[in-house]
């Protein structure tokens, strides 16, 4: 974990191909958030996908040549100083940086990369663990007047152990009343490509998730990647269901304040 | 002549080996430390409260001759509530108990003492043959004695031999076990760690042919989770522990 | 029976879906089971017992020939037979010339996955002999003709009502939905069929090679029955089950208790090491067993070793979200259903389609990782079985090329500010169209904004260079 000195560390924003198509007020969000609570951000534009889902869906030699991309944009302004961090909002793309890109570079001739690898994952974070444990953030000022529920996403609970933060920051909104979910860390059944290959187990996993919703009484679910949210908020819509679901930086800066639509 | 299993064991033992092999050996894995280091008439409660805990029964008693006695009674008991028609009638059969050998029981005087209350011990000398099979499954009472009881799990163990059937302790309703306070230890665990230090660990699984542990009565869950008891083995598992220190 | 294991997997699935009676019977025991688990596990210092399981687990199979010569030796030491059999049908060939040379009419078989691996029911009953399954959930499935759908609870699927039915039809019994009455009348079929037997099978929890024994775990006292009543017992051992020591398999014995039941232990653990000896009352005259391969060294040899360490304790498929709405027999005519099954029955190339299906059913959410008693990725492996998938050629055209298409669109910067405007024209076309029309079925259009986030950015440092301007 960087030091924090007396200047701003410096933040490359890894916006996500997800959230830089659809959902670009996260990203807005996001880069609100960390310049509000002690960073400078900076946007690689040339930046576009991780590779995540090429990878999981077997293809791994996409994967590799979009992971070398990534590092190629990430890795220089990193070996010169430019900046201390890569953050995302998003769990399950940091999950793939961090841990399965070294697994894409077995080869000699990607022995760099793999250096490169090693190196970028030491400093790449989710969006609320960065907040939380290198900025030192817990107050950030929003309020939410309501009922609100936690998912904690999968590859964020799971591959990079990141729970307490999110929940933390949570704890401080002001006015919300936070309710838990039955069986919280289930799978919401987004999965990638398994939204569309298997559309029926998915839609079944997350009408449960939406049950379990349901009982908790909660207005909003919240989480820290747009993936789940777009499948809960896709079945949500559908069902003309009065909750929603919504993504923790947009709930964290202030731009959803229960009312709006969410991931605008 | 090259027997038949040659040519497989040969094709998969090398298909195996021609594999790179791993890592170093890992180290014997360290035994969860003991439970308990409760000795004597306390460690025969633990024991005891452990068994029931697990659907079984336990009287702890003082001596043997108490242990006679609560064998008559529970027998009676038993074949009554078990509908043993040959339980009191005017010219009454004993009742007969599926048993190891007298000599195999810690306990002096036994047979001839059952004999006098009305109960006989069927001892079959080899169950493979028709007329004791049949003989043998009809008591609902089978009656044993134990190598070892361990007090962190409430099980036994039971090693077959002359003598020792492995039917006194599986084929009746109701299992009997004669446990001597000296015989239960804290946990399992301890017990085998004994056996290895003196080297006799390995000998001990395999002059007898079978070691069995049994922990409380049969169960099964398969019915929508929902337990019921001496579905194949026995219901009833009862242990008499007696001091047999004194 | 409600979900065709035969049938493809698409309607496999479909079929599990709509049968609200399944749904709902999966729910209960799997959360019951689940719930067990977990207060076993956190009643000991679980992160230590499960290091050292992985651990007693993975070096058998990092010793694997050298262990298996020394339980072959061992039982032969003891009395035992030993055979080997590098497939299915060398397997049942050994089993079969057993019973042959016996005469045996009448099998009793305790509860065994690699007995159903090999179809060596369907094998005896060609021989025209009589195999009776003794595991109460195994004798329920055997009797309504239907293969089990969880590693360790056999009848998971079926409620007291279709087995209360069941009974009335094939055992005559009066109608009960109590279970204890079920089980009594189960138990007393089932002793008549343990006595009059002539060979008992069962399969094998653990072997271990220091002193030539078979170890079975069972509540039911099956195990001890069919390995001491007949004249003739065979154990099916598949060759990962070996471990090197006593104290490996006691430990094993407790993991195992407790991740399938929340048990400290089984009620019955039965250690056969031989025959009986001269003398003894009972027990078999002859022990039999069968070293079996059936793909697993090939497994181990093209880097899926980990699977083996598996201890089938069926904790994975408790836990597993989509094994929760689909049940055991989506994944197919497998005995191995869930996560682990996710993994092994398509290595096993149990049937030709699975690799390419099975590996998919899954989110990689991960759960199973986190109760897996020998920490086994599951997950990771998943991912491994897909790309085998794809660098076989085994995917869809359709897929490829669009694959192909997305990398491209993300390497390159025209190609991905094509795509996204293509997408954001006519992307809500896209998901009428299959395959995103499986995403719009049931869940609203995702909608593509106008401007991206890259649009906005710059337009923001402007709006903040401006202020600072002021």
């Amino acid at each position: 974990m960087p030091e924090l000195t007396n200047t701003r560390p410096r933040v490359a924003l890894f916006v996500t191909c997800m959230v830089d198509n659809l959902y670009p007020g996260v990203g807005m969000a996001a880069a609100d958030l960390l310049e509000r609570h002690g960073a400078d951000v900076v946007f690689p534009e040339a930046q576009t996908c991780c590779g995540q889902p090429a990878f999981n869906a077997g293809y791994r030699r996409e994967a590799r040549m979009m992971a070398r991309r990534f590092l190629d944009i990430f890795y220089p302004r990193l070996d010169d100083g430019l900046i201390d961090a890569i953050v995302a909002p998003s769990g399950s793309c940091v999950a793939m940086v961090k841990h399965q890109f070294p697994r894409l570079f077995t080869t000699k001739e990607d022995a760099d990369y793999l250096r490169r690898a090693r190196r970028v994952r030491e400093v790449t974070y989710e969006l609320t663990e960065y907040l939380v444990d290198v900025l030192g953030v817990d107050e950030t000022g929003a309020r939410f007047p309501g009922k609100l529920a936690y998912h904690p996403c999968c590859h964020l609970l799971r591959e990079l152990g990141v729970d307490a933060q999110p929940r933390l920051l949570l704890a401080f909104l002001k006015d919300a009343e936070i309710v838990e979910l039955l069986n919280p860390e289930e799978c919401c059944g987004f999965g990638g490509l398994f939204a569309l290959k298997n559309a029926e187990i998915s839609t079944a996993m997350g009408r449960r998730k939406i049950r379990n919703l349901e009982d908790s009484e909660a207005e909003v679910v919240v989480m820290n990647d747009v993936s789940c949210m777009a499948h809960l908020n896709g079945l949500l819509r559908r069902q003309r269901h009065p909750c929603k679901a919504v993504h923790i930086a947009e709930l964290l800066d202030g731009s959803f304040d229960g009312d709006g639509e969410a991931g605008g | 002549m090259i027997p038949d299993y040659i040519e497989p064991r040969v094709a998969i033992l090398s298909q195996l080996r021609r594999m790179e092999s791993g890592s170093k050996a890992a180290g014997l894995p360290e035994l969860p430390s003991p439970v308990t280091h409760a000795e004597g008439a306390s460690l025969a409660k633990l024991f005891g409260s452990k068994l029931e805990e697990i659907s079984g029964s336990c009287d702890i008693l003082d001596r043997a001759a108490d242990v006679a006695d609560r064998i008559v009674e529970l027998v009676k008991d038993w074949s009554a509530e078990d509908g043993d028609a040959t339980a009191d009638t005017n010219d009454p059969q004993p009742i007969e108990v599926l048993s190891w050998s007298p000599k195999e029981l810690p306990l002096e005087g036994l047979k001839g003492f059952l004999k006098d209350s009305g109960i006989s011990l069927l001892v079959p000398d080899d169950l493979h043959d028709e007329s004791w099979r049949a003989r043998a499954a009809r008591p609902s009472i089978g009656l044993t004695s134990v190598d070892a009881a361990f007090a962190s799990t409430g099980s036994l163990v039971l090693a077959p031999g002359r003598g020792r059937s492995r039917a006194a302790s599986l084929l009746p309703l109701r299992h009997l076990a004669i446990v001597p306070m000296s015989r239960i230890h804290p946990t399992f665990e301890a017990w085998l760690a004994t056996l290895r230090r003196e080297e006799r660990l390995s000998s001990y699984l395999r002059v007898s042919g079978q070691i069995a542990f049994i922990t409380g009565p049969s169960k099964s869950a398969d019915i929508e989770q929902i337990l019921t008891l001496g579905v194949h083995g026995p219901r009833t598992v009862h242990a008499l522990v007696f001091d047999d220190t004194r | 029976m409600r979900v065709e294991v035969r049938a493809p997997y698409r309607t496999r699935v479909r079929q599990a879906l709509a049968d609200e009676g399944l749904r709902d019977a999966l729910d209960r025991a799997t959360s019951h089971l689940s719930e067990r688990r977990e207060r076993a596990m956190a009643a000991v210092d679980s992160e230590a017992l499960r290091d050292q399981a992985r651990a007693a687990r993975n070096h058998a199979i990092e010793h694997l020939p050298d262990l298996l010569e020394e339980l072959e030796r061992n039982l032969l030491g003891n009395g035992c037979q030993v055979h080997w059999a590098r497939d299915a049908a060398e397997a049942l060939g050994a089993v079969l010339d057993i019973a042959q040379q016996h005469q045996v009419r009448d099998v009793v078989k305790s509860k065994s996955m690699v007995t159903e691996e090999i179809g060596l029911n369907d094998a005896f009953e060609r021989s025209g002999i009589d195999v009776v399954e003794t595991d109460l959930g195994e004798y329920i499935v055997q009797l309504a003709g239907e293969p089990p759908s969880h590693i360790i609870a056999p009848v998971i699927h079926k409620r007291v009502e279709d087995i209360s039915e069941l009974f009335q039809e094939k055992l005559g019994i009066d109608p009960t939905i109590e279970p204890a009455d079920l089980c009594a009348a189960a138990r007393s079929e089932l002793r008549s069929e343990f006595l009059l037997a002539d060979m008992g099978v069962s399969g094998c929890n653990f072997a271990i090679a220091e002193s030539g024994t078979i170890c079975i775990v069972t509540n039911e006292g099956n195990g001890r029955m069919v390995s001491s009543l007949p004249r003739v017992y065979v154990a099916i051992v598949g060759i990962e089950k070996v471990v090197r020591s006593v104290e490996d398999a006691m430990l094993l014995w407790q993991l195992v208790s407790r991740s399938a039941t929340g048990q400290d232990v089984s009620v019955y653990f039965s250690m056969s090491s031989g025959p009986r000896r001269r003398g003894h009352t009972d027990g078999p005259d002859e022990m039999h067993v069968i070293l079996l391969d059936n793909g697993r060294s090939r497994i181990m040899e093209r880097g899926y070793g980990e699977a083996m360490l598996c201890i089938r304790c069926g904790a994975c498929a408790n836990i597993c979200p989509v094994y929760r709405e689909i049940g055991g027999h989506a994944y197919g005519p497998t005995p191995y259903s869930g996560p682990i099954g996710a993994v092994i029955t398509p290595l096993l190339e149990y049937d030709v389609t699975a690799a390419r299906e099975l590996p998919f059913a899954s989110t990689l959410c991960g759960a199973c990782r986190d109760v897996c008693p020998v920490k086994i990725d599951l997950p990771q492996l998943l991912l491994d079985l897909r790309s085998n998938v794809v660098e076989r050629g085994a995917t869809s055209r359709l897929e490829r090329t669009a694959v192909a298409a997305y990398g491209k669109a993300m390497r390159r910067s025209r190609p991905y500010h094509s795509l996204a405007r293509l997408a954001r024209w006519f992307g809500w076309l896209a998901l009428l169209l299959p395959p995103l029309r499986a995403w719009s079925r049931t869940r609203g259009f995702l909608r593509f904004p106008s401007k991206r986030f890259r649009d906005l950015w710059p337009e923001r440092v402007r709006h903040d260079e401006d202020r600072t301007a002021e």
